[in-house]
């Protein structure tokens, strides 16, 4: 196994993972299923060429706007449409199928808006692309900086939901909502905390992305389909699980690629996700997901 | 019930038969909308058939539109049209009759995304094979004017009324019906419910298959990019989902809102079109569940008389 390789896999994987994280707190607290979640990258990443190419502000930096405007933009997603919603019996009994839809609608309005605004175009920006050697393998310093952030946020996840109060809160209400309930967590609370966080964390993939890759305002799509890839290998309502589907996509694609041909990409990536599909058809939950 | 449905059935027909005349009487750009109201018809009626029956959401019937475009590109010279489009319809149901097993033991949310996702995978394998194939876009000569498309389209979008006020009345319906209120249930009092999803899911191809044709015939263009737009899947629930899917009547609404505003937004703004079509999405699913249609019986029903 080729290093060069491996470090593309690792790159690729948490930035999947860092996206499905976000997807999956939403669907674990709310059942509500995100396909706008790739639109708020997209916004993300937006933030982060403006940044550059207009202030001159290294991504790094926009990632202190885009982190705050995704979160802003769940709030209001959450105040203006759900949280009235969700009140509703009608809306409730279908939640999923129906915020998918809700959902769609909004990928749709940001979609067409960014392409109104910022013109349908492809762009691109050069942040921190010379070579270096790292262990043995020739990668650009960009990729670097996003495995190493991606990384340190995942674990960062992975402690915020074992230690701190707020993340084990969420956890709870995530496996047992109305016990939660019951013993003092705040429902509406949570669940507005949790759409932020979920927001937030892919505004910040946004702008990791965009420092290696080129932007338009139709790329959330694609990150939307592989975030789900990776969310239903790992559990959905799994937070952990997404961490490790996320590795384990970024593994198969970047060793998939290389032993055929990159034309083959989109074919590999919904392949994989039909296939989890179908072979797991009702065990995709987890283990034991009560239907209310 | 069963004569209400036929005064439908008796007036949609001597609409269409109205609608003959269109060509002769009216210039080419307004039978070019007609064609497009029409086409999207056809698609949103066949649609409800799996959809507004069962509540299994297919967000892939673009597939079906793609597979048919796609074999009466391959066919077009060598093949008249009279055999193109039941080809094409022929296709469609194949793939249909091939995957629609598997995928409709995948329930709720995750039967949608798996549609997207199986029309999002045909349309890839159809761009690697013409990219093997060297072919960058195939053009039709010699397609028929669009006087004779329009007739083709009326009796597709006709017939899909057709199956579908017929599909609602019968046995089979109300069999699909309890399958989307409750699927245990429904097979616990003797549904083979396996069979009917499938059988509805085949039926509800076979249009979209031919109309697919039918669309590049107008265009005279075909590449896999355009034709298997998921942008088209989105735009047949948006437009049975605002009309009301649950009856055959509602989504003929939604595509006469939604044909009328692209027309008026398309050529100059087509991001706006899109930006309304996602927030009458978005309306209608929050505060109009039932759609136009549910929500004018319940108001023409709670009127005091």
């Amino acid at each position: 196994m080729s290093t060069q390789l491996l470090i593309a896999a690792l790159v690729a994987g948490s930035v999947y993972a860092l996206i499905a994280l976000g997807l999956n707190l939403i669907y674990g607290t709310m059942r509500l299923l995100n396909v706008a979640h790739g639109e708020v990258v997209m916004i993300g990443a937006y933030v982060a060429y403006w940044g550059i190419s207009l202030l001159a502000v290294s991504p790094l930096v926009s990632a202190l706007a885009a982190i705050p405007l995704a979160a802003a933009l769940g709030a209001l997603i959450y105040v203006g449409v759900f949280r009235k919603a969700m009140q509703s019996g009608e809306f409730l009994e279908r939640i999923e199928g129906n915020s998918l839809l809700v959902f769609f609608g909004i990928s749709v309005i940001l979609q067409n808006v960014t392409s109104l605004l910022f013109t349908p175009n492809q762009r691109g920006y050069r942040y921190q692309d010379e070579i270096v050697q790292f262990i043995g393998a020739v990668v650009p310093v960009n990729k670097l900086i996003v495995l190493a952030i991606s990384g340190a946020v995942c674990v960062g996840a992975v402690l915020f939901f074992r230690l701190s109060t707020l993340g084990l809160a969420i956890k709870a209400v995530i496996q047992q909502r109305e016990a939660a309930a019951l013993v003092g967590i705040p429902l509406e609370r949570i669940e507005l905390t949790s759409l932020c966080l979920g927001f937030a964390v892919a505004g910040l993939a946004g702008v990791l992305v965009s420092m290696t890759e080129e932007i338009s305002p139709f790329m959330g799509f694609p990150l939307t389909v592989t975030a789900f890839v990776v969310v239903i290998l790992g559990g959905l309502g799994n937070v952990l699980g997404s961490l490790i589907g996320g590795l384990l996509l970024g593994v198969l694609e970047t060793f998939g690629v290389a032993l055929t041909a990159p034309s083959y990409r989109s074919i590999m990536i919904y392949a994989v996700f039909i296939a989890v599909l179908l072979l797991r058809p009702q065990g995709l939950l987890g283990a034991a997901r009560a239907r209310t | 019930m069963t004569g209400r449905v036929a005064r439908v059935a008796g007036f949609v027909t001597a609409a269409a038969f109205l609608a003959i005349a269109l060509p002769s009487a009216a210039n080419d750009y307004f039978v070019g909308v007609g064609f497009t109201l029409l086409v999207w018809i056809a698609l949103t009626e066949s649609w409800i058939v799996i959809s507004g029956m069962t509540g299994y959401i297919s967000l892939g019937h673009v597939v079906f539109v793609g597979i048919g475009a796609y074999v009466a590109a391959t066919t077009w010279s060598m093949l008249p049209i009279w055999a193109i489009l039941p080809l094409a319809g022929l296709a469609a149901a194949v793939l249909a009759t091939l995957v629609g097993y598997p995928c409709l033991r995948v329930r709720g949310p995750y039967f949608v995304i798996l549609t997207f996702g199986l029309s999002e995978l045909v349309k890839y394998i159809v761009i690697n094979i013409e990219s093997a194939l060297t072919v960058s876009g195939r053009v039709l000569f010699g397609a028929p004017a669009v006087g004779t498309l329009y007739l083709i389209a009326l009796g597709l979008g006709w017939a899909s009324v057709m199956i579908a006020l017929a599909v609602r009345e019968s046995r089979f319906g109300a069999g699909l019906r309890a399958i989307r209120d409750n699927e245990e249930a429904a097979e616990t009092i003797g549904i083979a419910t396996g069979r009917f999803k499938a059988a509805a899911f085949v039926l509800s191809s076979i249009i979209p298959g031919m109309t697919g044709a039918l669309m590049i015939m107008r265009s005279t263009y075909f590449t896999p990019l355009e034709i298997f737009n998921p942008q088209t899947s989105v735009l047949i629930v948006t437009m049975a989902v605002i009309g009301g899917s649950d009856r055959p009547l509602g989504p003929l609404l939604g595509v006469a809102f939604l044909v009328l505003l692209q027309e008026a937004l398309w050529s100059n703004l087509p991001q706006l079109y899109m930006i309304v079509v996602g927030a009458l999405l978005v309306a209608v699913v929050v505060w109009l569940p039932g759609g136009i249609y549910g929500r004018l019986q319940h108001l023409i029903a709670a009127a005091p008389r």
